[in-house]
């Protein structure tokens, strides 16, 4: 996902717009304008289907109730308040997971006997859906917060720990062995080149583990919960209203989308010397 | 003309795990290295001169067989010998100037002398001004050079070079050639190289050890004694083919038109 998002940008950036085929159309602001219409088209669309009588109110809900749903839930707060909450467990879960995750990850490469030991237990635990685990967890931890959050952190850890693991273990031979000719220690082979190489790896998973994050919240709140946009989706839904169910899913889009962003700048923060310039650069 | 022994080999045996048992590669290998020579080591390929290579910079642990470092016996060279391959091994995410550093910041040396030193190196191998460049920017050459400053940075007693030069084009390689050549004749430095490369080897090298047979063994060493060490002064030297028939007959290659 990254990676597309990196190699459109730099494309956009270094495309020369008199030798392309869609020189007008392909900036950002034509690529916006033509983003906003189609989905200007498809909600129009959808309200007149639903006005017409194509589709029925009751079961798709309709854009202009939608809007409705979300304005009066932002001023009276209630839906900010649902949004902060989940953003909360979201942001808590994956910050936890992935830390957790990443460093016992990394961790692994100092003893391959401890890796080889626990590699099938690794996998047996990946290979169960972490979501089974909600109802133990909410035995466990009850119904507010921290089992959410603990959910979140049993779907992001695993993926961290093992996309760190991995990582950490095919960490360029030749350079350990430059690293060992120059005096270095394990300490510093460690610091010096098996944690920097594997960041690109690790940082990959954070944009997969902010969605788990987001899986570990709202399916905690589907659970049993109070609050929440998970709460707010699953109460409404149970009470056939489709309005608030789509403006709770819209703010679950909403805060994604963002997050996505959030990611992306700290991973061209952390990673500059991938954003470098190179002299090799070409087009396909 | 005695010359002091700096490095010496005696009967060092390595044998690998194959898929059909233990393999051995080297078997019984011995040479010697001068204080300041510059010795080759050329033989067929996977005649396991990489594998000498890394016994003397202390990657690979000898089977059996001693390692005599002026006069004393010791189990590796780590930290005595700088080593460079035919990759750069330049560290991505760090710069030309954090690069070079590794050396002294492995060593845990002080910091700012080696930055003066870095710099004083990058100035004379005419790097300057790209100290803050990420090694990607950089043309193979500069990248090779860099790397070739990070070697010399340490001070190493030997440079241990595993074919520095063989992915470069021609002209840039002949230009490095002679900055290794200057470099190790100013700083007084014992080079062992490893390359598959006659013509380098003949160029570059005081004396040429010959690998040979299956496991290996040193099948000869050559001296060769040229007017000129530089890269293109070596080569036009009347005696220049003699060596370089004289070792391809070593290794079995036809060099010459039967008539």
């Amino acid at each position: 996902m990254s990676r597309a998002t990196a190699l459109s940008r730099s494309r956009a950036r270094s495309m020369n717009p008199r030798r392309t085929r869609h020189g007008l159309i392909n900036t950002s602001l034509g690529r916006g304008l033509i983003q906003l219409v189609s989905v200007a088209a498809v909600l129009a669309l959808w309200q007149v289907g639903v006005e017409m009588g194509w589709v029925s109110a009751f079961m798709v809900g309709a854009p202009r109730q939608i809007l409705k749903v979300l304005v009066d839930g932002i001023v009276s707060g209630s839906l900010l308040v649902d949004t902060y909450y989940t953003v909360v467990e979201a942001v808590l879960g994956f910050v936890i997971g992935t830390a957790l995750g990443s460093f016992a990850g990394l961790a692994l490469w100092y003893s391959p006997l401890v890796a080889r030991l626990t590699e099938p237990f690794l996998i047996a635990i990946n290979s169960v859906p972490k979501i089974a685990f909600g109802p133990i967890v909410i035995l466990w931890f009850g119904t507010g917060l921290v089992s959410k959050v603990a959910l979140a952190v049993s779907l992001t850890a695993i993926v961290a720990l093992i996309a760190a693991y991995q990582a950490a273990k095919t960490a360029d031979r030749d350079l350990q062995a430059l690293l060992l000719t120059l005096g270095a220690d394990k300490n510093q082979v460690f610091f010096n080149l098996v944690v920097p190489s594997s960041l690109p790896a690790i940082i990959a998973t954070f944009h997969i583990n902010i969605g788990f994050g987001l899986v570990g919240a709202v399916v905690g709140e589907f659970i049993s919960s109070e609050r929440g946009l998970g709460h707010l989706i699953f109460t409404a839904s149970g009470l056939y209203d489709l309005n608030t169910v789509w403006a709770g899913l819209f703010m679950l889009m909403l805060i994604g989308f963002l997050l996505y962003f959030v990611i992306d700048f700290i991973e061209r923060r952390l990673l500059p010397w991938k954003e470098a310039a190179t002299a090799n650069a070409f087009h396909v | 003309m005695a010359q002091d022994i700096q490095l010496r080999l005696r009967s060092i045996r390595k044998s690998f795990d194959g898929q059909n048992g233990r393999i051995d590669v080297l078997k019984g290998v011995d040479f010697d290295v001068y204080e300041r020579d510059f010795v080759s080591i050329i033989g067929p390929s996977g005649c396991g001169k990489s594998t000498v290579f890394n016994i003397v910079a202390g990657l690979l642990a000898p089977d059996d067989g001693d390692i005599i470092y002026r006069h004393e016996r010791v189990s590796n060279l780590r930290g005595r010998v700088g080593y460079m391959m035919q990759r750069d091994l330049l560290f991505p995410w760090r710069t030309v100037l954090e690069n070079i550093m590794l050396g002294p910041e492995m060593q845990r040396l002080p910091k700012a002398e080696a930055r003066d030193n870095a710099m004083e190196y990058l100035n004379t191998f005419g790097l300057a001004g790209v100290e803050n460049a990420y090694p990607k920017m950089l043309s193979g050459g500069m990248r090779q050079r860099v790397a070739l400053i990070r070697t010399l940075l340490t001070d190493p007693d030997i440079l241990l070079l595993d074919e520095p030069f063989s992915a470069l084009d021609y002209q840039t390689r002949l230009y490095l050639e002679g900055v290794l050549v200057d470099a190790v004749e100013t700083f007084n430095k014992t080079v062992i190289l490893v390359t598959h490369d006659i013509d380098e080897a003949v160029a570059l090298s005081k004396r040429v050890v010959v690998l040979g047979g299956k496991p290996s063994q040193v099948k000869s060493v050559h001296q060769i004694d040229l007017g000129s060490r530089s890269p293109v002064g070596a080569r036009s030297d009347p005696h220049f083919s003699e060596y370089f028939h004289t070792l391809c007959g070593e290794l079995d290659i036809q060099t010459k038109v039967k008539q």
